[in-house]
């Protein structure tokens, strides 16, 4: 399981990871922004993305419509951590086709139950 | 001198001779009549208005001057040093964050190494009281707690020294703090010039309505710091979630 996190904010970035390590993914790797992640997805065999909303450069939002508008990456799973929080922006992020949505601060069990639910509906649907 | 100012003199000539004469003669009365006239009886109500509206552009004149000196100092060295202390509060939050992580990822592998000997000599403990060990197993075991007893010791040590570590990067917070209350001070600051502003050349009711006004937001805006005044937010992981499985989710 190959894992990309996406945050402008290295200390995010570092506590996504240790988290994920705690849960048994050591596999990750990292960028500070849609326009960084974009091409590292294309170009990579990565299983999951978790990303930000709120980055300069190419929005969280928008990584997540590019995924879903490119035919190699439209079933990727992507969870989106984030301090966003407006009724709006959810419903629009479920309309983009986000598997799961974690507002921060959060705390390593919402992480946790959050994977775990995206991975059993994922396991379900195939 | 023209004739008509030649004719005031006169006058005024005329009536101190009259005034001196009635104090000479002690006739008070008429000396203080006289000294009315002479003071100068009704140019003074348009004298003492103009004065008045001098007396004002001036001290208007000197206080928007001052307040240009102020707002000059705002823009010139206040605004810069607000920058300044805003981008020391991001480094030192980093700094932080960082020797927290530094630390925590220090202790995550010696909490862990630590659990799984443990695991691992228990199993074997409990063979031992289930005598089930095998001769020579036991000195194998007795040498294994040994280390264990060792490794243990200087772990909890370097344990104590991470955690420290934590406590003494959590002094940032002070630190921060003193730097945003100075902030604060100042943007309440340009806040009361920027109004003196606008009374001065602005329209206050516009100011008035826009102050009730509710504020639209649209993308994102990182965190929400005023949820108590906010309706299009939603206030918890749960109410997120909430939203999601309502929409299929």
């Amino acid at each position: 399981m190959k894992i990309l996190v996406v945050d402008d904010f290295s200390t995010m970035r570092r506590i996504v990871k240790n988290l994920l390590r705690d849960l048994g993914f050591t596999n990750t790797a990292e960028a500070d922004d849609g326009n960084t992640a974009l091409p590292m997805l294309q170009a990579g065999d990565f299983d999951f993305l978790v990303t930000d909303w709120n980055m300069p450069g190419m929005q969280g939002i928008d990584l997540l419509k590019n995924v879903r508008a490119d035919p190699n990456l439209k079933d990727l799973p992507v969870l989106m951590v984030t301090a966003e929080a407006k009724r709006e922006q959810i419903v629009e992020a479920a309309q983009a086709g986000v598997n799961g949505y974690i507002v921060k601060p959060f705390t390593a069990g919402t992480l946790k139950e959050k994977i775990d639910k995206i991975f059993e509906r994922l396991e379900g649907g195939a | 001198m023209t004739n008509n100012e030649e004719s005031v003199n006169e006058e005024i000539l005329q009536q101190a001779r009259q005034l001196l004469e009635q104090l000479e003669s002690g006739d008070m009365q008429n000396a203080r009549t006289s000294i009315d006239k002479l003071s100068g009886g009704s140019h003074d109500a348009s004298l003492f208005t103009e004065v008045g509206k001098l007396t004002r552009q001036l001290h208007e004149a000197i206080s928007s001057f001052q307040m240009d000196n102020r707002i000059t100092d705002i823009a010139a060295q206040d605004i810069p040093d607000a920058k300044d202390r805003l981008q020391y509060v991001i480094d030192t939050t980093k700094n932080a964050a960082d020797k927290t992580m530094d630390s925590v990822e220090q202790c995550i592998p010696l909490a862990d190494g630590i659990k799984q000997n443990a695991s691992e000599l228990l199993s074997d403990w409990s063979r031992l009281h289930r005598r089930e060990l095998k001769p020579g197993e036991f000195r194998e075991l007795a040498g294994r707690v040994e280390e264990f007893l060792k490794s243990v010791d200087a772990d909890a040590g370097q344990l104590h020294a991470s955690l420290t570590d934590v406590l003494m990067a959590q002094g940032y917070q002070d630190l921060t703090g003193q730097v945003i209350q100075k902030v604060i001070t100042m943007v309440h600051d340009v806040e009361e010039n920027l109004i003196t502003l606008i009374k001065m050349f602005g329209n206050m009711e516009n100011f008035k309505q826009a102050q009730v006004e509710e504020q639209e937001h649209h993308g994102a805006e990182g965190p929400i710091v005023n949820l108590e005044k906010r309706n299009d937010v939603l206030a918890s992981q749960d109410d997120v979630d909430d939203l999601l499985s309502s929409l299929g989710f």
